[in-house]
């Protein structure tokens, strides 16, 4: 390896690149805005469930049964407050009582009670809150049910210390900073095949591994770096920094990898794009899971950023055991060097 | 004389379309070759061959002595090539572009300057070369070839479409290699720069050399020499008169010339390499 010639191509790449003011202005405006977005987003989760009742008055009891479950209590003076209250989202649930209803439930009747929910709710939470109502009504008239229910919370228990919204979105900004610049690295690549300015540069002494181990470098370099920026800045490495810093290093390895396929499959600037939009949407599919639990499945392990994703979201919000940490970054290494080889492959044969 | 270049049976073909085939020839250290031929002729692919950059399908070609295809690193590292089609760092600056190479090459020391004055674009060196001009651009591409001092120096059409000074620069720049040792391989179907520069010419026609020797030779070989007069008749109107040379009775005519009529003009007349081409081949170098 003559590494002379690949520090030149290095610094020559990276000139270019930053001379390229499209990629230079998206890319430190993009780092700017995603610290920009971290930082302004709660730090913390507001816990308190509020539930709103029209109702003459709850029996003191009642409500200290409320609050022991963690429950905020709400009194609309109108059916019509109640409503507006579930709509603003100020409760997440209303329940409206008939005027008579403790009289009603003292002389053995049924009274009707109106629930009101928002639309987003889901139906398992719509029938916690009825259940939660029942249970505590049947305890108010005297039937307390005869259950007696233990607690055992698996993992750390996270109550009064929820994962903020900007923590759960950390793993996907700091994956899309690193799969972003797949583009920019694909763009130069491409460039440098249309100008046929690599045909010049093979025509030296230069050898097509010492190409590609400069190119490597400098997508990695300019993957890593802005990835640590994002983490340093935002504290992700205040949590096994070891795992995070070698998980956002295989992370560049396979955004660069990325980046030789699009340069191979695009012919210019916007077939560059056009598959690497794709390519994105691909891969932070996975970090979407962290941010809107639920919504996707086990599939979503297919796609090989899950395991990117998965150990820095551990490492950042939970703590990852070494054990899954070393399984998640061997299979992550592996899919790096089957991608890198891909691309390299793919882009030798269009040099050629 | 050793030879710088030896093509044996050199043979490329794209697809089904054989654009090299089986050709052979030497090219002697210090010497000017042209390949001359019309678009398609296997002009590029040639070089390409002779470069590395194509590997052949058939035969072999061996630059100082090396087999290209084993000895590839070394055969590049003493050679320098510039390409037909403009391949420079076009938001670098020329001194950049040539720094870059110069590191490529490992040359230390490189003094762009110098280079970029002998070229005749002294004081332009730090602007991008995307500001520059046709000429421009070739003329740094000339450079930018001669970066590693090589043995052997390609230029694939280096003065097409350019213009004159350009051309003469880069004309200027050859003779100068060659005095310095170089042996100079020069692809272009400009037919005058063939015949100042070569020492000898090759034509190449649908892949294969069709004839190969020194522009005078070929001249002698393949062209008519006339001498074309311009005489005045008996009535004042001027008459053309042409007279071929190396005839049995070219000296009788030109006595007879002379003697009976009033000549006006009179000059010499040699068949073009291009005249040659055409009655080798049948048809033209351009297209």
């Amino acid at each position: 390896m003559n590494w002379n010639s690949i520090r030149a191509l290095v610094v020559k790449d990276l000139s270019l690149f930053f001379r390229n003011r499209f990629f230079a202005f998206t890319t430190m405006a993009a780092l700017v805005a995603y610290i920009v977005i971290y930082l302004l987003l709660p730090a913390e989760v507001d816990e308190t469930l509020r539930i709103g009742f029209l109702v003459d008055q709850l029996p003191e009891e009642f409500t200290q049964q409320l609050e022991a479950e963690g429950l905020d209590v709400f009194y609309a003076d109108s059916e019509a407050d109640l409503r507006e209250a579930v709509l603003e989202a100020e409760v997440t649930a209303g329940f409206a009582f008939p005027e008579d209803f403790w009289s009603l439930l003292a002389a053995g009747s049924t009274p009707g009670v109106e629930a009101f929910f928002p639309a987003d709710l889901p139906q398992e939470a719509k029938d916690i809150y009825v259940l939660l109502l029942k249970e505590l009504t049947f305890t108010m008239i005297g039937q307390p049910l005869n259950i007696d229910v233990s607690e055992e919370i698996l993992g750390e228990d996270l109550v009064g210390k929820q994962i903020p919204l900007r923590d759960r979105m950390l793993p996907m900004i700091a994956v899309f900073i690193l799969i972003f610049e797949t583009l920019g690295l694909a763009n130069l690549l491409s460039g440098e095949i249309e100008a046929r300015t690599l045909q010049a540069i093979l025509i030296t002494p230069l050898r097509v591994r010492e190409l590609f181990t400069g190119k490597s470098i400098t997508g990695i370099g300019m993957a890593f770096s802005q990835a640590l920026i994002l983490v340093a800045v935002t504290g992700g490495l205040s949590n096994q920094a070891g795992i995070v810093l070698l998980a956002l290093f295989l992370g560049a390895l396979l955004a660069t990898g990325v980046g030789f396929l699009l340069a191979s499959s695009g012919k210019d600037m916007m077939g560059i794009l056009a598959w690497g939009i794709l390519a994105i949407l691909i891969l932070i599919l996975p970090a979407l899971g962290i941010v809107f639990p639920g919504t996707i499945t086990d599939w979503v392990k297919l796609v090989p950023s899950f395991y990117l994703v998965d150990t820095l979201n551990r490492a950042f919000n939970y703590g990852i055991s070494n054990q899954l940490a070393f399984t998640n970054l061997a299979i992550l290494l592996l899919v790096d060097i089957l991608i890198l080889w891909l691309g390299i492959t793919a882009l030798r044969r269009k040099i050629a | 004389m050793t030879n710088a270049i030896v093509a044996d049976q050199l043979t490329y073909a794209y697809e089904k379309v054989r654009a090299v085939d089986h050709i052979n020839f030497e090219v002697a250290e210090g010497e000017i070759l042209s390949f001359l031929g019309p678009n398609g002729a296997g002009k590029t692919t040639t070089v390409k061959m002779l470069t590395g950059q194509l590997r052949p399908q058939e035969g072999k070609a061996l630059l100082l002595g090396m087999d290209v295809v084993k000895e590839t690193e070394r055969v590049q590292a003493r050679i320098g090539v510039c390409f037909e089609i403009t391949n420079l760092y076009e938001q670098m600056s020329a001194e950049e572009n040539l720094h870059l190479f110069a590191s490529l090459f490992g040359v230390r020391d490189y003094d762009a300057g110098a280079a970029l004055k002998r070229i005749g674009l002294d004081g332009r060196g730090k602007d991008r070369v995307e500001t520059y001009s046709k000429g421009m651009k070739q003329r740094l591409m000339v450079a930018r070839s001669l970066i590693n001092t090589p043995s052997i120096l390609f230029l694939d059409e280096p003065t097409e479409g350019l213009d004159p000074v350009s051309s003469e620069t880069i004309r200027s720049v050859i003779l100068e290699e060659r005095a310095r040792g170089a042996t100079v391989f020069l692809t272009t179907h400009d037919m005058v720069e063939a015949d100042k520069l070569s020492d000898r010419v090759a034509f190449i026609d649908g892949g294969e050399i069709v004839a190969l020797d020194t522009p005078h030779n070929l001249k002698q070989q393949y062209g008519k020499r006339a001498l074309r007069a311009q005489i005045m008749d008996a009535d004042g109107s001027l008459v053309n008169r042409e007279i071929f040379l190396d005839q049995p009775n070219t000296a009788e005519s030109v006595k007879e010339l002379f003697a009976g009529e009033q000549v006006v003009t009179i000059h010499s007349e040699e068949a073009t390499l291009e005249d040659i081409f055409i009655q080798i081949t049948g048809r033209g170098l351009v297209g």
